[in-house]
């Protein structure tokens, strides 16, 4: 969804920060973190890279595109 | 590799706190501590790089149960910028050099404690998201500006 500067937040988005707010935080973790198997970037245990910029290269020559990691 | 849980995050929280590493948790972990309604698969800190704090890091990390092999544990004391570990109990990112955010120290200063947790000021997960300027941060940041806005008016009042 896209979302001018100047315009107000759709209201749904209000009512689902409202409803995070009420619960515990315990109960945000179990709904927020999930896991699902990302090809390549899940098939090794350790990688470290000297800049975050290396980083950002390495993901966008390595990664489906589809992950999401490459800069617009 | 399971879901990171919220007894791990108490397990990150007290043992990083037991070595005195000095850390914030960014992205969407951070924002999600700070009440963001939404969805991730890891954990993201923001380390300071000292050669003390990463030490400290190294220790506190192999206590947790991540296999770090000589090599590794010399990587997080140098504080290469970007460390990714899968190799222990969740997944976890060690950013060293976050993109958008030029010293620890400030944003050490603006962080935010919830329950204990250092995280960053919603202003500086922003920052370093708008800076990092990927795909998946692009479409998501309209809802995120939108909650650190909400969360602004939530703790002005």
């Amino acid at each position: 969804m896209l979302v001018g500067v100047g315009d107000l937040p759709p209201r749904e988005w209000i009512e689902e920060f409202e409803a995070a707010a009420r619960r515990s935080l315990e109960t945000r973790f179990r709904y927020a973190f999930i896991h699902t198997y990302k090809p390549v970037l899940d098939d090794a245990p350790y990688r470290a890279f000297d800049s975050t910029s290396a980083y950002r290269d390495w993901c966008e020559a390595n990664l489906p595109s589809w992950l999401g990691y490459g800069r617009v | 590799m399971a879901a990171f849980e919220y007894r791990q995050a108490l397990e990150i929280r007290d043992t990083l706190s037991r070595y005195g590493v000095r850390y914030l948790f960014i992205g969407k972990s951070g924002a999600i501590l700070l009440g963001f309604p939404d969805t991730t698969q890891d954990a993201d800190l923001f380390v300071e790089k000292t050669s003390t704090n990463g030490r400290a890091l190294a220790t506190a990390l192999v206590d947790l149960g991540f296999a770090l092999t000589a090599g590794e544990a010399q990587d997080i004391e140098r504080g290469r910028d970007f460390v990714q570990l899968k190799n222990g109990p969740f997944d976890l990112d060690l950013v060293f050099a976050p993109d958008g955010i030029e010293r620890f120290e400030d944003a050490w200063a603006r962080r935010v404690d919830v329950e204990g947790f250092p995280v960053c000021h919603p202003d500086d997960i922003i920052a370093s998201k708008v800076a990092a300027n990927r795909v998946k941060d692009r479409e998501s940041l309209p809802r995120l500006q939108a909650f650190r806005d909400y969360w602004k008016a939530r703790h002005r009042a």
